[in-house]
């Protein structure tokens, strides 16, 4: 046997990550892999690593990868064009790259259009940035960087929770307080597939606890498969059952004996007056909201001592109501109502009854479901965490990825949220956490971004939509800060805005708006919009008129097809890194501890790669953007700040470092930050050890306590903020003539009214003069764990290891359906919509609507080496670029109205 | 006391994520396609009632391991902490143990295969050449516990010595353990929560045992025709056995041309003692035999794995009956040869036993594969040795047909033909009419439905008719060749039609599981403390 060791490094493929592996190295050669069991007692996941791990090692050694820079010598760019890449030295390819940069950086960083000349985009969910080295800081360097152009974000993200998460809650993910929680009721969640190991591992001891939960989604996930009950509900139609359960909570139950009562008075906006034109009441001299107190009789302050907050009936109450862009009203003797009194007459009429129309779901069983959830909720127990008492209350919901984004993504968030308030279950022990914030700041630190705003609730960074200080000329082209001033204006938010526009209105360009114009430079990293993003033949087409596009590159991709320089890829195990780990992160990150893990090579390269971070330094020299690259590291771009009050590992700006030298300094200043100085380890330590670690308090992990210590309240049920961003957005977009945000302007309620959801996709078809029923079934998809965010459709052993999941291999049809049809198990069918066709095999199985198809994770590869050999249908063929399918917050849903049929000429057995 | 490893996998932690199968992948080097762990997609019931589950197999380590006692080679063997474990040095690749594992646990790759067109850096460093052309299977990582052994830590409980699946596994679902040691976790968990062992009707005590309730999430029984019939109907379920592929035409070879060789040895001897065949014809018709015989076994050597190591099949006579198969065979070539030197009635006498018992060695050899329903079942050696008898008959009355002189001495044939015939007639007809109860799957039995009437017609009432018309006759030698030839071609049809069609492995079967899923298979509705609904 040979010389073998184990190299400790992190998998951060997927958002639910990371995960701690050590690779075994035989001779120089990445062996195998297995999960760092060092960590085991720190890490929520037991220190375990996801299936997709064990595929970096193919990954490596992929002979399909992109053994050295190249140049496009094609200048035709299409599906249809062969690229005709040559090979170039990387002296070449840099040199080239930094020509244009400088080329268009002297003409100024914006086009004649105003938009910016340089453009990039990433993949899933912030992944790529913990791979991508000190790239952040090259792009911190060039200043002015669209990072808008979309690749699926907006229909494959929980986009409305991200938004209304981070402004009720401070939670760009929401997840369960699995370890106490007995109850979840989840409305496609499918976190079985998409919360990585943590989640996995949390939701198991759960269940063998006695946790129950009660899946309701179309098909049967392999988070229902697990579930104590699984629900069909109807494509689209999850509002109506979230809100026939508040009806059943506020009109069929006693509330004020089954609903957290002090929570919703304390702790939330339900006493809040509304003055008769919608908005708040308010105290004539301080602006300050008013609450009716029923013990004296009189309406005071939201801060000030109450005896009884009123939260039902109305009163006759005096005070100003401010409206939009300043509108000011004074009432005298007006007649109120509590906040919580409109939400009850909003729910009026959504009774189990009237949803089980909307949603094919007995009205019995949706009243079950909400007695099963109020007998769970345990009002009025505590729990001690840390030495804090806090409510326990061990109800949850969570939504699944097409009910919380597109139309419909307000509602269901909403409601979802109203129900944890009646029953207190928000940010308190057994109920819903967000895990940490992408849009508010500090990003770091969740409770710290959560501060008293004028009103009592968090003050939310909504992007101004006043006369004076709207954005009226978009700052890119998918104008996030002039069109969702939800999405706020931090670094994520550019990648969080309807980042499919820019595709959109290359093609179709919008009335009375800056004609969009292609980015002179484009950089795509670990990312293949031709394949992810909606309406993928379209999406390709564009990219293809892009002038100069440099695609970091795995293996030849459909993204990279388009690419004039394709610069091969360090790939995960193969490069250096530091990152974060622990405190609390996306999905079931939840940790009692945190610190820093590293990235490391293990083994010698196979091809003629560099490191991100060599790569970023050599494009900053050679552009001359050297020393603001440098002040771009020093001042945190890689992830900690290198200088501070308490130490100074800074580097020298005039001077090219090497990568090794930059992750150095990190390491210092890292364990510094987390040791206070104590243990400062340098590069060779993490390199040996792995990770480096120090508890975080559990308690942390609410937003409960902090609320209740800094006076704030949850700024739920009503939405006073997002009735006056709207109709003040509204008013500036008509200033300027646009009229084709309309639709999406309508959804700035303070009660989000329930729409028809489904009816939107079955419009659409009407309104291009098709017959709904032509296209008679919905389709959808799911997440695949073994796929998800980790860009590895090309790698064989996933392959295999998927293949033993029902779905991987085709359209999963419900087998009446498929019969009716004329179709077999296993017989190749073609599924088509308005948008465009996709092919597979029919995979026939009982656990699914006969309305539904399901075509999992994300397909139709056609210049991917291994997976376009696949033959597997892809939903994101099929789905439609359009406005009016996209709401308010710039997101669609993954969902399309199609048809299927047998594939004549192409039967069983080929591929 | 000596440990006792197994696993408990707890179906309600389960969610089919598949990284044991790829922890196991890595931990083990195996090759594209070769899941020691595997995890299966289950669904049952029928929208809109229908339950989905992930179910953990492979190699169960059975306390009663159906593939060591058939192993020839000793290759397959049992250690006394109960881990069934493989000598890959001494396989020779028969693929015995593979049909008589009924849990579908092994593999047997002929050549390297490469998860791309050629072996990746990776591939080549961790390749195993010894695997090839072998019986392979999961071992409970037994290096791991070995290790354990050593360094004495205890396996299940530190990671390093526990097997790749239970260490990788991100649910806890499946956990590794001495059941001996009341104080491990997978005693503990057997003795607080019920569970059952798969096809533990088989006698087989798999040391794999499924936990299937929660506190949530109550158990029921499960019962196949109901649950899995809308699957099942379509051939899309995971849970029925695929026909095995160690076994075939090569191996179905071997039984008809063995059967009907050592068939016509014996038939042959008691035609001489009844007088239907003179002494001279003897040692021709046993030469034949041999003959024949010799053919299949060339037949069955063309299929193994490791042709080179063909020797070792003489190493377990002890279990297995394809050691004995081998030891008889040899003991009938040496008793032919003495037919042949030296003629004597007590030579006759013992190579007819000697085919005899080759014969019957034959009809255990596959009954005793224990992982194909359709052979197990316990009709298989009788009619292995009455379809040898028949076909034995069959060619002595093609040879009489050929070449004895006078018909009279073929009379005593036709009658032991028409008799043989009627007997297996019998015999396929419990057969197919028990098939069910037996436990032979829906699509091996469709296999002998659509053999029958062939069978029935052309191995069993054509040779009955010829023969019995053949008797009144003074010369029927027509009739003799075409009732000996129906009778060999009856017996071909219906042993290649079950060794290589109706040969479904055993399925995967669970008599309890979960009650979650829609409808009719939903958890009951569970009520907190002191809830009530106004």
């Amino acid at each position: 046997m040979g010389h073998k060791i184990q190299v400790p490094v992190y998998c951060y493929q997927c958002v639910a990550g990371p995960d701690l592996l050590k690779v075994e190295v035989e001779d120089g050669v990445a062996t195998r892999v297995v999960a760092n069991f060092d960590i085991r007692a720190e890490h929520p996941g037991g220190g375990r690593v996801c299936v997709k791990a064990y595929g970096l090692i193919q990954k490596t050694y992929n002979p399909n990868r992109i053994a050295q820079p190249m140049r496009r010598t094609n200048p035709r760019k299409g599906r249809a064009h062969d690229p005709g890449f040559v090979p170039i030295s990387w002296d070449e390819a840099l040199d080239a790259i930094a020509g244009k940069l400088r080329e268009a950086l002297a003409q100024g960083p914006r086009d004649a259009e105003g938009y910016p000349r340089i453009a990039a985009s990433f993949g899933g969910g912030g992944t790529p940035t913990q791979y991508m080295g000190t790239f952040p800081a090259l792009l911190s360097a060039l200043g002015t960087v669209d990072l808008g152009f979309g690749a699926g974000q907006g229909v494959k993200c929980y986009h409305s929770e991200h938004l209304y998460g981070e402004l009720w809650h401070r939670a760009f993910i929401v997840a369960p307080d699995t370890e106490r929680t007995d109850y979840i009721l989840s409305f496609g969640h499918n976190g079985e597939a998409s919360a990585g190991v943590a989640g996995v591992w949390r939701h198991a001891d759960a269940r063998a606890r006695g946790l129950k939960r009660v899946q309701i989604e179309p098909h049967l996930s392999v988070t229902g498969a697990v579930a104590a009950e699984w629900i069909p509900i109807k494509p689209k139609s999850d509002a109506a059952f979230l809100y026939a359960l508040i009806h059943r909570l506020l009109h069929e139950r006693d509330w004020r004996a089954v609903c957290d009562v002090p929570f919703l008075g304390e702790m939330t906006g339900a006493p809040y007056l509304v003055a008769p034109n919608g908005y708040y009441l308010r105290d004539p001299a301080s602006r300050k909201p008013l609450i009716w107190d029923s013990d004296a009789a009189v309406p005071r302050p939201f801060d000030a001592e109450i005896g009884s907050p009123q939260l039902e009936g109305s009163v006759i109450a005096s005070g100003v109501e401010i409206g939009a862009d300043g509108e000011m009203w004074e009432h005298t003797r007006a007649e109120c109502r509590p906040a919580f009194q409109c939400l009850i007459e909003h729910v009026a009429g959504n009774t189990p009854e009237w949803a089980a129309a909307e949603c094919d779901v007995p009205a019995e069983r949706i009243r079950a479901v909400a007695d099963e959830f109020l007998a769970h909720a345990r009002i009025g127990d505590t729990v001690s965490i840390d030495g804090h008492t806090l409510p326990l209350r061990p109800v949850v919901i969570l939504l699944g990825k097409t009910v919380n984004n597109g139309w419909g993504g307000y509602q269901c968030c909403w409601a979802r949220t109203v129900l944890l308030c009646l029953v207190g279950a928000l940010e308190v022990a057994g109920g819903v956490v967000g895990t940490n914030v992408k849009l508010n700041r500090p990003a770091h630190d969740r409770a710290a971004s959560a501060v008293p705003g004028p009103d009592g609730f968090m003050a939310y960074p909504f992007n101004d939509t006043s006369r004076e200080a709207w954005q009226r000329q978009p700052g890119i082209r998918n104008a996030y800060r002039t069109l969702v001033p939800l999405v706020a204006n931090s670094p994520w938010s550019p990648a969080l805005g309807p980042a499919h526009l820019p595709w959109l209105f290359l093609r179709s360009p919008p009335e009375h708006w800056p004609a969009p114009t292609r980015p002179e430079i484009w950089f795509t990293y670990r990312t293949n919009p031709a394949i992810s993003s909606w309406n993928t033949r379209e999406v390709a087409e564009q990219m293809a008129l892009f002038p100069f596009v440099v695609a970091f590159a795995y293996t030849r991709d459909e993204t990279n097809h388009m690419a004039d320089i394709l610069l091969p890829e360090a790939t995960d195990l193969e490069s250096l890194q530091l990152m974060q780990i622990g405190s609390t992160k996306f999905i079931e990150q939840l940790w009692r501890h945190e610190g820093w893990a590293i990235r490391q090579p293990v083994a010698e390269p196979v091809v003629d790669c560099m490191d991100m971070t060599d790569i970023a330094t050599e494009i900053a020299r050679r552009t001359g953007l050297l020393e603001a690259y440098n002040a771009a590291i020093n001042g945190g771009a890689a992830g900690v700040k290198l200088v501070t009050d308490d130490f100074d590992y800074g580097l020298d700006t005039h001077t090219a470092h090497s990568c090794e030298a930059i992750w150095d300094a990190v390491a210092r200043a890292a364990s510094h930050d987390l040791s206070a100085g104590a243990e400062v380890r340098d590069l060779e330590w993490f390199r040996e050890h792995g990770y480096m670690v120090r508890p975080f308090a559990e308690i942390n992990w609410f937003l409960y306590p902090h609320l209740k210590r800094r006076g704030m309240r949850f700024e739920l049920p009503y939405q006073e903020g997002i009735l006056r961003h709207g109709t003040q957005l509204a008013r500036r977009l008509h200033e300027i003539g646009v009229a084709w945000w309309d639709r999406q302007l309508e959804e700035y309620e303070p009660l989000p009214r329930y729409r028809r959801l489904p009816d939107i996709w079955l419009n659409f078809l009407r309104d291009r003069g098709v017959d709904p029923d032509a296209y008679p079934l919905w389709a959808l998809t799911a997440r695949s764990m073994q796929y998800s965010w980790g860009a590895n459709v090309g790698i064989p052993l996933i392959n295999e290891l998927a293949q033993s999941i029902t779905g991987h291999r085709g359209v999963v049809i419900n087998r009446r359906t498929a019969r009716q049809l004329g179709i077999g198990d296993g017989d190749r069918v073609v599924i088509e919509s308005v948008a465009g066709e996709t092919r597979g095999h029919a995979v026939l199985r009982e656990g699914i609507r006969p309305d539904t198809v399901l075509m999992i994770g994300q397909f139709d590869h056609w210049a991917t080496p291994v997976a376009k050999d696949l033959g597997v249908p892809s939903l994101n063929s099929v789905q439609s670029l359009a406005l009016e399918l996209t709401d308010a917050t710039g997101s669609t849903s993954d969902i399309a109205r199609v048809r299927i049929r047998r594939d004549a000429a192409r039967q069983r057995g080929s591929p | 006391m000596s440990p006792r490893y197994g696993m408990v996998v707890d179906l309600n932690r389960c969610v089919g994520c598949q990284t044991c199968t790829a922890a196991c992948k890595h931990a083990n080097d195996t090759l594209p396609g070769v899941q020691w762990r595997q995890v299966l997609d289950v669904e049952m019931g029928r929208y809109p009632d229908v339950e989905r589950l992930f179910l953990v197999v492979g190699c169960q380590h059975c306390a009663e391991p159906p593939c060591v006692p058939v192993c020839p080679s000793g290759a397959t063997y049992q250690r006394e902490d109960g881990l069934v474990a493989m000598d890959y040095d001494l396989c020779l690749g028969c693929g015995y143990c593979a049909v008589a594992c009924p849990y579908q646990a092994r593999s047997i790759v002929h050549d390297g295969a490469w998860y791309f067109d050629a072996p990746t850096l990776q591939e080549r460093a961790v390749a195993h050449p010894e695997r090839l052309g072998v019986a392979q299977k999961c071992t409970f990582c037994v290096e791991k516990i070995d290790e354990a052994r050593s360094a004495r830590l205890d396996p299940g409980c530190d990671p390093a010595v526990t097997p790749a699946c239970a260490a990788s596994c991100i649910a806890q679902a499946i956990r590794f353990g001495d059941f001996n040691d009341t104080d491990s976790a997978v005693a503990k968990l057997v003795a607080a929560v019920p569970s059952f062992q798969m096809h533990a009707e088989l006698g087989t005590d798999p040391q794999i045992r499924y936990l299937y309730e929660h506190p949530a999430v109550p158990g029921r029984a499960i019962t196949a025709d109901d649950d899995t019939a809308p699957c099942a109907a379509d051939g899309s379920s995971v849970l029925g056995g695929t026909p095995q592929r160690w076994w075939d035409t090569r191996a179905a070879a071997n039984f008809t041309l063995g059967g009907a060789g050592a068939g016509l040895a014996v038939m042959a001897y008691l035609s001489h003692l009844v007088g239907a065949v003179p002494s001279p014809t003897l040692p021709g018709l046993f030469v034949s035999s041999a003959a024949l015989t010799a053919a299949g076994l060339l037949a069955v050597f063309l299929e193994i794995g490791r042709k080179a190591r063909f020797a070792y099949v003489v190493r377990r006579p002890q279990t297995s009956w394809m050691t004995r198969e081998v030891y008889a065979v040899a003991l009938f070539y040496a008793l032919v040869l003495g037919v042949v030197v030296v003629p004597s009635p007590l030579a006759h006498a013992g190579a007819a036993l000697a085919a005899l018992a080759f014969l019957y060695c034959q009809a255990r050899l596959l009954h005793a594969a224990k992982g194909i329903p359709a052979w197990r079942v316990p009709l298989m050696p009788w009619m292995l040795l009455a379809s040898g008898m028949l076909e034995g008959v069959g060619l002595l009355a093609l040879t009489a047909g050929l070449l004895l002189p006078s018909a009279a001495l073929t009379a005593p044939i036709a009658v032991a033909g028409i008799v043989l015939a009627g007997v297996n007639a019998a015999l396929w007809h419990r057969y197919r009419r028990g098939a069910a109860g037996n436990g032979v799957g829906r699509p091996a039995r469709a296999v002998i439905d659509d053999v029958t009437p062939w069978l029935h017609g052309v191995g069993h009432l054509l040779p009955t008719a010829l023969l019995g018309a053949a008797l009144p006759l003074e010369s029927p030698r027509a009739l003799y060749v075409f009732a000996g030839a129906a009778a060999i071609v009856g017996g071909g049809l219906w042993k290649f039609a079950v060794i290589t069609r109706a040969c479904h492995q055993q399925g995967f079967a669970l008599p309890k599981g979960p009650r979650r899923g829609s409808g009719r298979y939903a958890a009951p509705q569970r009520r907190g403390a002191g809830d009530t609904v106004r």
